[in-house]
């Protein structure tokens, strides 16, 4: 009888969990204990991302480094050639100029709004969302690549973008049975600038092939407008020396050789 | 909690319940349609309808402009260009308001265009967003029609007024004037008249946000006519917030009055203006009060401020200059001595339903036409229009069967066009061609010659246009002699025939049809319609201002339709709800419209599709909107008529206008309806609203191209919309959706291989319409979405060696997976700088490839064939250029990893020469020798730009690569001889290296071994270029 008492608790938890009325904060509590526990994610110090960017048939070595102090890096390969993008110092932000080479400061204003937020974005935006002063608001469900989904707002601190202050909105879609998000829609405000030209497009990236790594779970497979990703290896805590992040000095160009 | 037995029992018996039941998958939504998506592709060039302007009281970069039929559009650059904000709701506007103390957040829309055209649409209640339109609520009016104000207290956001005008096409007691004060939770009925009168606009005083002002409105539309005015018509003022009203008339005109529009002055509220629809013709115009409304004076009664009352009745006045009073028209009229004398906007597209004035600068105005929203920065004398709004209202599309396919279309006050579903670099603005003036309608391609049928409203003008010889006759049938007058509706039907490419029908209340392309016309049929002759007096619609445009005719034939199958049978549709048909051409008709049941008598018949499967089979679309009926209705006959069953299911919102039937699946239908398109799988048992970039426009007409399977919808709001290749949808058996996944049999793909120059300037500000692919298509069906666990899509030639991979779809549903025919590009020598020839993909041959899906464990297999483009390239020539491509694709890479040992010894040289001093001798001269060897393969020094070095050797076999892989066509002969020099370059090159590792490598790993010095292994040659 009591076997017969758990089941039925379990047939009524499985029935019952996926229509409960759920709150935003809820839903986001759920996503991190789906992922390996908020603890776990609390306790890293750091995580480097190796894999591909795909781009209409053209495939380009990634790597993205981002520290638990705010620092990161991305690292492109063209060609057998590194080269840095969006590295940011805890203060400053730079990248390689690719006519050049050369690094080159990234303007004021996005550095500013990086700070504001994406600085404090490890190793997920929805991470401790409450005391980095963004807002979740629970929109309904929605379908979202054919699967039933919270659909959840993330607004995130206010940024000076081209002069005005602008709102920083994502839209987050959480897969109504096992929580983790399938997708994420960029509002506005995003230093992801939607593709040249004046036709509308929608910003929406989504995540796949969650895979587990030393007990937490990440999306493999991402895809946006642009492109799509794919992670190779995830290397949490990975040994990072604090030159990766120095600006380095510009060299002036050297003559071409003689023929 | 304590759960008793019985409930226990019960709950057990639900849940096998629900188990049992989902044995059966019945897909909905986006749940079958997964990743198929739709495409826009305009046109905006003539742009559409806009309603209603709203700016931002703080950040003139903020403008809004509501749409009569495509929703809400946000700019944030001032108006250069324009976004839509609002796709999932009803996409006809009356009015958007900012909130003037949270402008950045609070935005209020009232669906329901209010000026009241006879094709106007309808709304479906009031929204808020509380984040500047990211996101929507609705907040209640759904039964409101058309919501013609808002008005929000500039010091309290939870006091807002909200102006109902109501039903068109009814009585309705949702009229009138509301009030919450709690944000929109709860709402006051402030002010009411009457069931036929509603309010138009609410003003609030600028500085006292208890003095507001109302106007009512009486007016009617039916089917076959309009009326605008009535004794309750009247303008109100409230001092008190809303509690009590007076009716502030002294010196407005006596009798009924009509439409009245009013301003107030917010540099001078005293200062207010009210344009007057009256019943004595020289009453009408502009009126002007100096203390705030107390007292009018009639100041100008000017056509441009008459014209058209329920068409334009906006008033603006300049906010920083009470004289400066502006007012939309069929030209839209400017005074800047306060109403005295008028002259007319700048040029630009006719028909101004409203303006707005720049918060800080008076030259920057924008108007809202009938095309779309115009910018001036000289004060209205100068018009420019922005160019994306791809807000185009289609009356009916077509598409012909060239390839790429055109489509044709008539639009709202736009003519007629035609232009391609796809174009190099999108479908722009120049690749529509003008085939019709006035308001557009029917636009169809001869089924054989390059010919195209247009017309204009009321057929004044049927146009049979010659393309190549650029002739247009103008061909529209006559009343015979004996004949009563022709009785052509506003959208005139006219039809082709499947079997006599000449035929042309037209219909009036009779059925006309020309064997001649419309140069002789005989009627096949009496009047088909009931002939009621009380909807027939057209010359008294309008009311106060008679309006007698065409737009009301009725009694007339709307819809004709020949079946494929056989000549004789001709369907047709009456507005006033007749289905006839004949089975002679014409001889004997029969009305069949007593055999379909549950269908209001009288009601319009939209759409006839005689079925392409059975000569007996047909579809009816039947809208009732002009009796204020807003139920879809569908039927279904097999039998000429003789029975008809409704297709319809609960799931469908919004009434109908059109259906397409599938030419393969019988049971595949496609319903066009006003809020969207739905879509059946089951022959209409259950329905789907396919929301994939697909906004809740509403759809007027559907053509399924023959081809390539495309759904092209015109669309009365949102230009035309395309969803490419539905074919998937066919036949989907209960055996294919129980699977976990099914792959769908894919056609051989022709390898598209025409290039050009896309030539795309002005695509920053101007609209650009996407194209479809010309990839091959993976199409699989997921019976759940990927989400854990890895997934790979990968392509092997049929000797299985891997050819490329490329990202899957993994949504639940339909996935359509592109591939565009391209390898893998191959590895590039690492230098200094980028070879960008280097990043050139090879094409693969043509031939049958492997498609293998890895989820998790398992592997799901299909295959794609692909075929050569038929363009007189021979296939010898493919050959030796896929030949050649090869060769420098392998010479590419094999010079690739020698530069990588190259380094690898460099930098193992490096290493040994910093640890041991005694090094130097040995390693030295090898570094030597292994630098100038790598500077004559790869460039090291320049930059990617205008500080390039000279070309070394790997980026002249790149560029030569690049070119020949980029080609179709066989190598020149030059082609060979450079490749021929530069593969005897590199085999020079490769011998030096052979020398260097066999003479100066040895020694320096003799060296190192006899040292102890631990050396790196390289890469294997096959793991340096794996990809």
């Amino acid at each position: 009888m009591k076997m017969f008492k758990l089941l039925l608790l379990g047939l009524l938890c499985i029935g019952f969990s996926s229509v409960q009325a759920q709150t935003a904060e809820e839903i986001v509590a759920n996503y991190f204990e789906s992922i390996g526990g908020i603890e776990n994610w609390e306790k890293l110090e750091g995580m480097q991302i190796d894999g591909k960017m795909k781009m209409q048939g053209m495939e380009i070595g990634l790597k993205v480094v981002s520290l638990k102090d705010a620092r990161q890096y991305t690292s492109i390969n063209f060609q057998g050639q590194e080269m840095k993008q969006g590295v940011y110092d805890g203060t400053d932000m730079w990248g390689i100029n690719f006519m050049t080479g050369q690094p080159e400061k990234m303007d004021a204003e996005a550095v500013k709004a990086f700070s504001a937020n994406e600085a404090k974005d490890f190793p997920d935006p929805l991470f401790n969302w409450k005391e980095k002063g963004y807002q979740l608001e629970l929109l309904g469900k929605e379908t979202m690549e054919g699967t039933d989904c919270f659909k959840v707002k993330l607004t995130k601190n206010p940024v000076v973008m081209n002069g005005k202050e602008t709102e920083v909105v994502s839209i987050y879609y959480f897969d109504t049975e096992n929580f983790v998000p399938i997708a994420e829609e960029m509002v506005s405000g995003s230093m992801m600038q939607g593709p040249p030209g004046a036709a509308p497009q929608k910003m929406i990236s989504t995540f796949s092939d969650y895979q587990e790594v030393d007990g937490l779970y990440i999306p493999f497979s991402r895809t946006m407008p642009q492109g799509s990703m794919v992670i190779e290896s995830v290397t949490f805590n990975p040994e990072v020396d604090d030159a990766e992040f120095e600006m380095p000095e510009v060299k002036v160009a050297e003559p071409a050789p003689k023929q | 909690m304590r759960i008793s037995l019985l409930s226990i029992l019960f709950l057990f018996a639900n849940l096998f319940a629900a188990n049992a039941q989902d044995e059966q998958v019945v897909l909905k939504g986006n749940e079958l349609f997964g990743s198929l998506s739709a495409r826009q592709i305009g046109p905006a060039l003539m742009s559409g309808r806009v309603t209603d302007l709203e700016t931002h009281p703080s950040n003139n970069r903020i403008i809004y402009a509501g749409t009569g039929g495509g929703g809400v559009w946000k700019s944030l650059n001032g108006g250069a260009t324009f976004n839509p904000i609002f796709d999932k709701y009803c996409q006809s506007i009356g009015c958007v308001a900012v909130d003037p103390q949270s402008p950045d957040k609070i935005v209020w829309v009232g669906t329901g265009e209010t000026w009241t055209r006879n094709s106007v649409s309808v709304g479906d209640g009031l929204y808020r967003s509380g984040d500047g339109g990211t996101t929507w609520k609705k907040m209640g009016f759904e039964n409101s029609d058309r919501i013609a104000s808002i008005v929000i207290n500039p010091n309290n956001s939870d006091e807002v007024y909200v102006g109902v005008l109501g039903a068109l096409w009814g009585d309705s007691e949702d009229r009138g004037l509301y009030k919450t004060t709690d944000g929109g939770a709860t709402w006051e009925k402030i002010l009411y008249v009457d069931q036929k009168t509603g309010c138009t606009d609410v003003i609030m005083h600028p500085n006292n946000p208890n003095v507001l002002y109302a106007s009512f409105w009486e007016f009617r539309r039916t089917a076959w006519s309009f009326n605008s005015g009535g004794l309750t018509s009247a303008l109100y003022q409230s001092n008190d917030a809303g509690k009590t009203w007076n009716k502030i008339h002294n010196g407005f005109p006596k009798g009924k009055l009509g439409r009245i529009g009013i301003a107030i002055a917010p540099s001078a509220p005293d200062i207010m203006y009210a344009v007057i629809e009256a019943e004595n013709k020289s009453e009408s115009g502009l009126y002007k009060s100096t203390d705030g409304g107390g007292n009018w004076e009639l100041k100008n009664g000017d056509f441009g401020l008459v014209v058209r009352p329920f068409y334009f009745s906006r008033i603006v006045v300049d906010p920083r200059n009470p004289d400066v009073v502006v007012k939309g028209g069929l030209s839209g009229s400017i005074s800047r001595d306060g109403g005295n004398t008028f002259k007319g906007l700048g040029q630009m597209h006719s028909d101004i339903h409203d303006i707005a004035f720049d918060i800080n600068d008076s030259d920057r105005m924008y108007a809202a036409t009938d095309g779309g929203v115009y910018r001036s920065w000289d004060g209205g004398a100068k018009m420019e229009i922005v160019e994306n709004i791809s807000v185009s209202q289609f009356y009916h599309i077509s598409t012909d069967d060239a390839n790429p396919y055109n489509v044709y279309g008539g639009l709202q006050d736009n003519g007629s066009w035609y232009g391609p579903n796809s174009a190099p670099g999108g479908v722009q603005a120049r690749h529509w061609n003008s085939v019709g003036g006035g308001d557009g309608f029917r636009v169809l391609r001869h089924p054989t010659k390059n010919i195209i049928y247009s017309e204009m409203q009321g057929a004044m003008n049927v146009w049979r246009y010659d393309v190549d010889k650029k002739i247009v006759n103008t061909i529209q049938p006559y009343a015979a002699e004996g004949d009563p007058k022709l009785r052509f509706n506003w959208n005139p039907p006219i039809a082709t025939s499947d079997n006599a490419p000449d035929r042309l029908y037209i219909g009036t209340q009779f059925v006309h049809v020309s064997n001649d392309m419309g140069s002789t016309w005989k009627k096949i049929s009496g009047d088909l319609t009931t002939n009621d002759k009380s909807k027939q007096d057209q010359a008294a619609s309008g009311g106060l201002s008679t309006d007698n445009s065409g737009a009301e005719n009725h009694c007339t034939i709307f819809t004709i339709a020949e079946s494929s199958l056989d000549e004789n049978v001709i369907w047709v549709g009456t507005d006033d709800g007749n289905v006839q048909v004949t089975q002679d051409g014409g001889k004997n008709w029969t009305n069949t419209i007593s055999n379909i049941s549950g269908l209001p008598k009288n009601t319009w018949c939209y759409h006839i599709e005689a079925s392409v499967h059975n000569k007996g089979t047909a579809y009816a679309v039947f809208d009732g909107h002009t009796t204020n009926d807003k139920k879809a209705y569908a039927y279904k006959t097999t039998d000429f008529g003789k029975t008809w069953k409704s297709i319809i299911s609960d799931d469908v919102e919004g009434f109908a206008r059109n259906i397409q039937e599938d030419y393969v699946d019988e049971n595949l239908l496609f319903l066009g309806t006003e809020f969207g398109l739905y879509v059946t799988p089951n022959g209409g048992e259950s329905w789907s609203k396919f929301t994939n970039n697909m906004p809740s426009v509403a759809v007027h007409y559907i053509d399924l191209q023959k081809q390539t399977n495309d759904i092209v919808m015109g669309t009365h709001g949102r230009g035309v919309i395309i969803i490419d290749d539905i074919s998937p949808l066919r036949n989907l058996t209960q055996d294919i959706l129980t699977k976990n996944v099914h792959f769908f049999p894919t056609e051989s793909t022709e390898m598209y291989e025409e290039a050009g120059f896309s030539g795309v300037f002005g695509s920053e500000t101007k609209f650009v319409g996407e194209n479809p692919t010309r990839a091959a298509k993976f199409i699989y069906y997921l019976k759940k979405r990927h989400t854990f666990g890895k997934m790979k899509l990968e392509i092997f030639d049929q000797q299985d060696q891997f050819v490329t991979s490329i990202s899957p779809g993994k949504s639940k549903g339909i996935n359509v997976v592109n591939w565009n025919f391209l390898k893998a590009p191959p590895v590039i020598a690492k230098g200094k700088t980028l070879s960008f020839a280097g990043f050139t993909s090879p094409r693969v041959p043509a031939g049958t490839y492997k498609v293998k899906l890895t989820k998790g464990k398992e592997v799901y297999e299909s295959s794609i064939e692909l075929t050569y483009a038929k363009n007189g390239i021979p296939v010898m020539s493919r050959k030796a250029q896929e030949v050649l491509t090869a060769k420098l694709y392998d010479l590419t890479e094999d010079l690739a990893y020698d530069v990588y040992e190259i380094d690898h010894w460099i930098k193992q040289g490096k290493k040994v020469l910093k640890d041991d001093e005694n090094s130097e001798k040995l390693v030295a001269p090898l570094m030597n020798k292994l630098n100038e060897l790598k500077e004559s393969l790869v460039i090291t020094t320049g930059d990617n730009y205008v500080g390039t070095a000279e070309n070394q050797l790997r980026e002249n076999i790149a560029d030569l690569y690049g070119k020949i892989a980029s080609n179709y066509d066989k190598p020149s002969s030059s082609d060979l001889a450079t490749f021929d020099l530069l593969k005897k370059q590199y085999d020079e090159k490769k011998s030096v290296l052979e020398m260097i590792k066999k003479k100066d490598l040895a020694k320096f790993t003799d060296y190192c071994t006899k040292q102890e010095v631990k050396l790196r292994t390289q890469k294997s040659k096959e793991d340096f270029l794996s990809k």
